[in-house]
C-alpha cells in the first residue's frame, strides 16, 4: 500500500513535468505544424534562469522567479518566431526539423557562455523542502508541487482553448488559417502568441523541475527525446495526448526503476515503439498526410 | 522542397543509350571521374603532412557516412534521425569484438555492415510504418534506445567510459598512412557501390517515391519495400563507417550512438547538397576541415555549424553544389547542349514506366486494371 502511494506521487510528479514540456511543443505543431527541436533550449533556459534569479537573493524569492522564466522564455519565443520561425511554416519538414536543430545547437552553445559547464542545483522552497507523509507513505514534498502547477497548467489550457477568443482563433487557425486571415484576424501575430505560449511552457518546466533535478548543459538534448516520446505517444498536436502519453511515460519510468533498475532507462523507448506498432499517429493524433 | 529542387540529373543509362556523341564524353567523364578522384586522394596519401593524411581519413569516413545518410535524405526523401545508431554499432562490432574476444578483426569488420543491416531491418520494419515527422521522431527515439542500452550495459560495453584500445585494430592499420591507404579504399568502393545503387532501377524508384509518393504507388510501386531496402541500405553502409571510424580512432563510446550525431551526416548532406551525389562528401569535408580550422581559434564550433546549418536550409536549401551548378556558365553550358541536356519533370516520371524490372507482378496487374492513370 505504502509502495503503491510512492509510485503514485511519483509517477504523476514525473508526469507533471512532461506534461507542460509536451503540452507546449504540442501546442505549437497543432497550430503552425512545426516542431520545434530548439523547444528543449527553451526548457534548458528556464531552468538556468531560475538557478539564476534564486541565486541573486535569498531562495525566498523562488515563487517569484518561477513566473519571470516562463514570462522571458516566452519573450525569447517570441523573438524566434519573428525572426526564424515565420520562414519556416511553408517549408518541407526536413527544413523545419534542421533549422531548429541549427537553433539548438546556438543556444546550447550560447547557454556555455552565459552559465558555464557546470551543473547547478537549487534548493526546494520553503514550505516544500523534505519529504511528507501521505497515506502513511513518505514522499517527497516537492512533488506536489509539480503536480499542482502541472494540473494548473492543464486546467488553464482547457480553459483558454475551448473558453476564451484567442483559443477560438486558435483552433480556427489549425483549420484553416486563410478563412481566418480574411476574417480579419491578424493570423501571424496569433502564430507568434501561440509560440511564445509553448516557449513559455517550456521554461516554465524548466524552472519548475530545478529544484528536482541538477541543471547542467545538455538537458536540452535530453527533455527534447523525452518531450517527443511523449507527444508521438499522444498524437503530434493533441494536448489531451500529450497528458495521456506524460502519464503513461511518468508510469513507464517510475515502475521500470521499482522493478527493472538496470533497464529503467529504455522502458519509456518500449513503450513508445508498442504504441507506434498499434497505432501508427499515437493515441489521439490523426493520420499525418 | 523537393518539387522547387534541383532535378536529379540525368541517370547514366538513358545517356548512354541515346548514343550520341554527348553520351559519349559523359561516360568517359563517369569513368575518369573516380579514377582521377581517388589517383589525386591517392597522391595526397604521400605528400600531405601525418596530421592533415589524418583529417582527410576521417573525412573519407565520414563522407560514407553522409553518402549513405543521403541516399535516405536525397534520393528517398526520408529524414532519419536514427543513423548514428548504425554509425554506433558499426564502431561497436569492432570494439566489443576486441573486448569480448568474439573474433579477430578482420572478420568483424567485414561483418559490420551486416549487423548494421540487421539492426536497420529491426528499425525500418517499425519506423517506417509511420511518415514525415513521425519517422523523423521515431528514429531518433530508437538511436536514443541504442544509446541508452549501450550505456547501462557496463559489463558489456564499459557503458559511458567507452572502449579505447589501439590494439583493437591490426598494427598495420595504426599506422596513420597505412591507416589512410585502407579507408581509402573501403571508402572508394563504397562510394562507387552507392553510385551504383542510386543510378540502378532501384535507385531511380526511390527517386520516384521522394517526388510523389501516391503516384509511384499508382503504378504500382511497393513504396514501404523499397523505403525497407534503401533504410536496410544505408544502414549497412553507415555500420560500415563506424568500423572506418573504429579504425582511425581506435576507440569507441556511446556518443557516437547519441541522437546529435545523427545531425552530422544531415548536416553534411545539407551543406555539401543532398541533390548531387558527390554533395555529402564535399559537406563531410567542409566539415571536418572547419571544424579543426574553427577548434583552433575558440570553443564556439556548436555556434558555428548551428549558424551555418540555420543560413543554409533558409536561404540556401540545395547547398553549397546547387550553388556551383545554379553559376551563370552551368546555365550557359545547359543551352549550347540544348534540350538533350535536362530531364523535364514529364520525363522524370516517364522513367518510372521504363523499369518494371522492380515492380511486383501483383501489381503489375493492378496496373493493367487501372484504364485512366490518376493524376498527379
Amino acid at each position: 500500500m505504502h509502495g503503491a502511494v510512492v509510485d503514485i506521487v511519483s509517477t504523476l510528479s514525473t508526469a507533471g513535468y512532461l506534461f507542460i514540456v509536451s503540452a507546449g511543443l504540442t501546442l505549437i505543431f497543432g497550430a503552425v505544424r512545426v516542431i520545434n527541436l530548439a523547444h528543449g533550449s527553451f526548457y534548458m533556459y528556464g531552468a538556468f534562469l531560475l538557478t539564476t534569479i534564486v541565486g541573486l537573493s535569498s531562495g525566498t524569492k523562488f515563487w517569484l522567479a518561477v513566473p519571470v522564466c516562463a514570462l522571458a522564455l516566452a519573450a525569447l519565443g517570441a523573438l524566434v518566431e519573428v525572426t526564424v520561425m515565420r520562414r519556416l511554416y511553408e517549408r518541407e519538414h526536413l527544413t523545419q526539423l534542421l533549422a531548429t536543430f541549427g537553433l539548438l545547437l546556438i543556444f546550447g552553445d550560447l547557454a556555455l557562455h552565459l552559465w558555464g559547464t557546470g551543473a547547478r542545483t537549487v534548493a526546494p522552497p520553503v514550505p516544500f523542502h523534505g519529504r511528507f507523509t501521505l497515506a502513511g507513505a513518505t514522499v517527497p514534498a516537492y512533488d506536489i508541487v509539480v503536480i499542482g502547477v502541472a494540473a494548473l497548467v492543464g486546467a488553464g489550457l482547457w480553459l483558454l482553448l475551448t473558453r476564451s477568443m484567442f483559443g477560438w482563433r486558435i483552433r480556427a487557425a489549425v483549420s484553416d488559417p486563410e478563412t481566418l486571415a480574411c476574417a480579419g484576424v491578424n493570423t501571424k501575430l496569433l502564430m507568434t502568441m501561440v509560440f511564445a505560449l509553448g516557449a513559455g511552457l517550456a521554461g516554465l518546466a524548466g524552472a519548475i523541475v530545478s529544484p528536482q533535478s541538477s541543471v547542467a548543459p545538455g538537458i536540452d538534448q535530453a527533455i527534447i527525446v523525452s518531450a517527443f516520446i511523449v507527444t508521438v505517444i499522444g498524437g503530434l498536436g493533441s494536448i489531451l495526448g500529450s497528458a495521456l502519453g506524460a502519464l503513461l511515460i511518468g508510469l513507464a519510468e517510475t515502475l521500470g526503476t521499482r522493478y527493472v533498475p538496470d533497464w529503467a532507462s529504455t522502458v519509456i523507448y518500449v513503450v513508445l515503439i508498442v504504441v507506434l506498432v498499434a497505432r501508427p499517429s499515437g493515441l489521439l493524433g490523426a493520420p499525418e498526410r | 522542397m523537393a518539387g522547387e529542387a534541383v532535378l536529379p540529373r540525368r541517370p547514366t543509362r538513358l545517356v548512354r543509350s541515346n548514343g550520341s556523341g554527348v553520351g559519349r564524353l559523359a561516360t568517359a567523364r563517369l569513368i575518369a571521374t573516380p579514377i582521377v578522384v581517388i589517383g589525386l586522394l591517392a597522391l595526397l596519401g604521400r605528400t600531405l603532412s601525418i596530421n592533415n593524411v589524418l583529417t582527410l581519413e576521417e573525412v573519407l569516413g565520414l563522407a560514407v557516412f553522409a553518402m549513405a545518410t543521403n541516399l535516405l535524405l536525397g534520393y528517398g526523401g526520408l529524414v532519419s534521425f536514427g543513423q548514428a545508431a548504425f554509425y554506433g554499432s558499426g564502431a561497436y562490432m569492432i570494439g566489443l569484438s576486441w573486448l569480448h574476444h568474439w573474433m579477430s578483426f578482420w572478420p568483424a569488420f567485414v561483418l559490420t555492415p551486416v549487423v548494421g543491416a540487421v539492426a536497420a531491418l529491426l528499425m525500418g520494419l517499425i519506423a517506417l510504418r509511420t511518415r514525415r515527422l513521425y519517422f523523423a521522431l521515431l528514429t531518433l527515439a530508437f538511436s536514443e534506445l541504442f544509446y541508452q542500452l549501450v550505456n547501462v550495459r557496463y559489463s558489456f560495453t564499459k557503458g559511458a567510459t567507452g572502449i579505447f584500445a589501439v590494439s583493437m585494430i591490426p598494427a598495420s592499420l595504426a599506422q596513420p598512412r597505412t591507416g589512410y591507404y585502407f579507408t581509402l579504399g573501403v571508402a572508394s568502393a563504397a562510394i562507387l557501390l552507392l553510385w551504383k545503387i542510386t543510378v540502378s532501377p532501384f535507385g531511380l524508384v526511390l527517386r520516384a517515391t521522394r517526388e510523389n509518393r501516391e503516384r509511384a504507388e499508382a503504378i504500382g510501386v511497393n513504396v514501404f519495400r523499397h523505403q525497407l531496402l534503401a533504410f536496410v541500405i544505408s544502414g549497412a553502409f553507415c555500420s560500415l563507417a563506424g568500423a572506418l571510424f573504429a579504425v582511425y580512432g581506435q576507440s569507441t563510446y556511446p556518443d557516437l550512438l547519441n541522437w546529435t550525431t545523427s545531425g552530422q551526416p544531415l548536416f553534411m548532406a545539407v551543406i555539401g547538397g543532398m541533390f548531387v551525389f558527390l554533395g555529402p562528401a564535399l559537406g563531410a569535408l567542409l566539415y571536418q576541415v572547419g571544424f579543426q580550422y574553427i577548434t583552433q581559434h575558440t570553443h564556439d564550433w556548436q555556434l558555428v555549424l548551428g549558424g551555418a546549418l540555420l543560413l543554409v536550409v533558409l536561404f540556401r536549401p540545395d547547398g553549397l553544389s546547387g550553388l556551383v551548378l545554379s553559376n551563370p556558365f552551368a546555365s550557359l553550358r545547359r543551352r549550347i547542349r540544348g534540350a538533350d541536356s535536362g530531364v523535364t519533370e514529364a520525363e522524370a516520371t516517364s522513367i518510372l514506366e521504363q523499369v518494371p524490372a522492380t515492380v511486383t507482378p501483383r501489381s503489375v496487374d493492378q496496373r493493367e486494371q487501372m484504364e485512366v492513370p490518376p493524376d498527379g
